[in-house]
């Protein structure tokens, strides 16, 4: 064969290859990312719809408590019995959380810090659900009065849940770094629980692998919003 | 010395366009390929698809609460529109107990599960995680060891051990939980067989019950710092 033939023969070859190439590509790696990403973003404005409603749904509640709240003072002013119970009742709701409190006391932001080597190096660096239940039951157990985290109230019956550096607290959305974390009540108390090393070791111990942030300050007077989300107890009945 | 015919210089040129050809192609594909690996590396920022699917589950389930916290307000504020005698003491009256309920004021009963977990060593950290985990799973009533418990009762570490609300409760703690049944058995199957696995753990086990009566109760404490608005 000759030089010329040879050299068809190589480029057509580089062209066959070129074409497998393309075809692979387009078969197996562009149509699957493209997959993925629509499945993702599908994903994700299902989170995001989901989110609005929520944001939503929270609203009308508090518009709905505002509006019962103002019924409630027309019948009180009416009668006596009446204003008795609305309280009794303002009390309940208070440290239940449905109502706006403010006071003296702490503020505690969480941050997160540089993924790093070792052991938990993948999300340790990430602010996680424990470490906000950590810091707000270490504020409870120094006798906070009220807390919100991120302007989310916790009351009795709260929960934390969540991965990844994603933090919920019951039926509102996810919350991510930084986190505030305001508790109403004795701030020097709260203060040196904070300074305490031997308090939140898990939080300590990645403050120094991961630079996670801890930090907080005493404030004079902090303001804390009502709870905007459902307080349900189907189950319970009174004994 | 001859010279090529001109005739024959046109195969080279079409050499030359194959060849840039292919060059382009290659270097079309790379680009593309490199432009959808950086979009899908952007978008997946922080969160997987796993995480999301159980975000969205949980939206869901947020969402149906609130849902029914709304009707339920709905149905409050209709009865105080009506204008009826006695509508808003009777309002009053039914949040009040419920209120109380929430906040461990009262005796309530219900269906839900008993956790008894015997061990040594562990801490307030451990207990604390496993209140969490059934108040995430829709606990609507909690004693420990005849102690009510509600988010913000303290749960501490002392010398003699772990104590709630200043009460050292001891081992084997008998965890009483009101709520959805299935839930609350769910969470509490893992919470055993994760339990079972820790060394310091000598047995743990749970029961679903139809009806667990709670009476201990949470003392009133006025807010001496916070004050309404």
């Amino acid at each position: 064969m000759s030089t010329r033939g040879l050299g068809i023969l190589a480029v057509a070859l580089v062209a066959l290859a070129t074409g497998f190439v393309l075809a692979d590509q387009v078969r197996t790696q562009l149509l699957t990312p493209s997959n993925q990403l629509a499945r993702y973003q599908a994903l994700v404005r299902s989170v995001q719809d989901l989110e609005t409603t929520n944001a939503d749904q929270r609203r009308q509640i508090a518009d709905l408590r505002n509006q019962i709240d103002s019924l409630e003072s027309d019948a009180a002013g009416r009668s006596a019995t009446t204003q008795s119970l609305r309280n009794q009742v303002a009390d309940l709701r208070a440290h239940a959380g449905l109502v706006a409190v403010h006071g003296p006391g702490v503020e505690v932001v969480l941050r997160n810090g540089s993924p790093g080597p070792g052991s938990g190096g993948q999300t340790g660096y990430l602010v996680n659900f424990q470490d906000v239940q950590d810091v707000v039951n270490l504020l409870f157990t120094q006798g906070a009065e009220a807390i919100a985290v991120n302007g989310r109230r916790i009351t009795p019956l709260t929960a934390f849940s969540g991965s990844e550096g994603q933090i919920v607290i019951d039926q509102g959305p996810p919350l991510t770094s930084p986190l505030k974390i305001d508790a109403i009540g004795d701030r020097n108390r709260m203060a040196a629980a904070l300074n305490d090393d031997s308090a939140l070791p898990g939080l300590r111990a990645r403050q120094v692998q991961f630079q996670l942030h801890l930090t907080f300050e005493g404030l004079a007077d902090i303001s804390l919003p009502a709870y905007d989300s459902s307080l349900q107890i189907p189950h319970v009945a009174a004994a | 010395m001859s010279r090529r015919p001109s005739a024959r210089r046109a195969p080279a040129g079409a050499r030359g366009l194959s060849v840039g050809l292919i060059a382009l192609l290659v270097a079309l594909v790379a680009t593309i390929q490199i432009r959808s690996q950086a979009e899908v590396e952007r978008s997946l920022v922080g969160v997987d698809s796993t995480s999301l699917a159980f975000l969205i589950d949980d939206l869901h389930r947020a969402n149906e609460s609130l849902e029914a916290e709304k009707a339920d307000l709905a149905r409050r504020r209709a009865t105080l529109q009506s204008g009826q005698t006695g509508a808003a003491d009777q309002v009053l009256r039914d949040e009040a107990e419920r209120l109380r309920a929430i906040e461990g004021l009262v005796p309530v009963q219900g269906p839900g599960v008993v956790m008894v977990i015997d061990a040594s060593g562990l801490t307030a950290l451990d207990l604390q995680d496993a209140l969490n985990n059934l108040s995430a799973a829709g606990a609507e009533a909690i004693d420990v060891n005849g102690h009510r418990v509600v988010t913000g009762v303290p749960v501490a570490q002392t010398t003699n051990g772990v104590a709630v609300d200043g009460n050292v409760i001891v081992s084997p703690w008998t965890i009483s939980v009101i709520g959805d049944s299935n839930r609350l058995a769910q969470v509490a199957d893992l919470m055993t067989q994760q339990l079972r696995a820790d060394r310091r753990v000598r047995g743990a086990s749970y029961r679903v019950e139809t009806d667990v009566v709670i009476s201990s109760l949470i003392s009133e404490k006025p807010f001496v710092y916070a004050l309404p608005g």
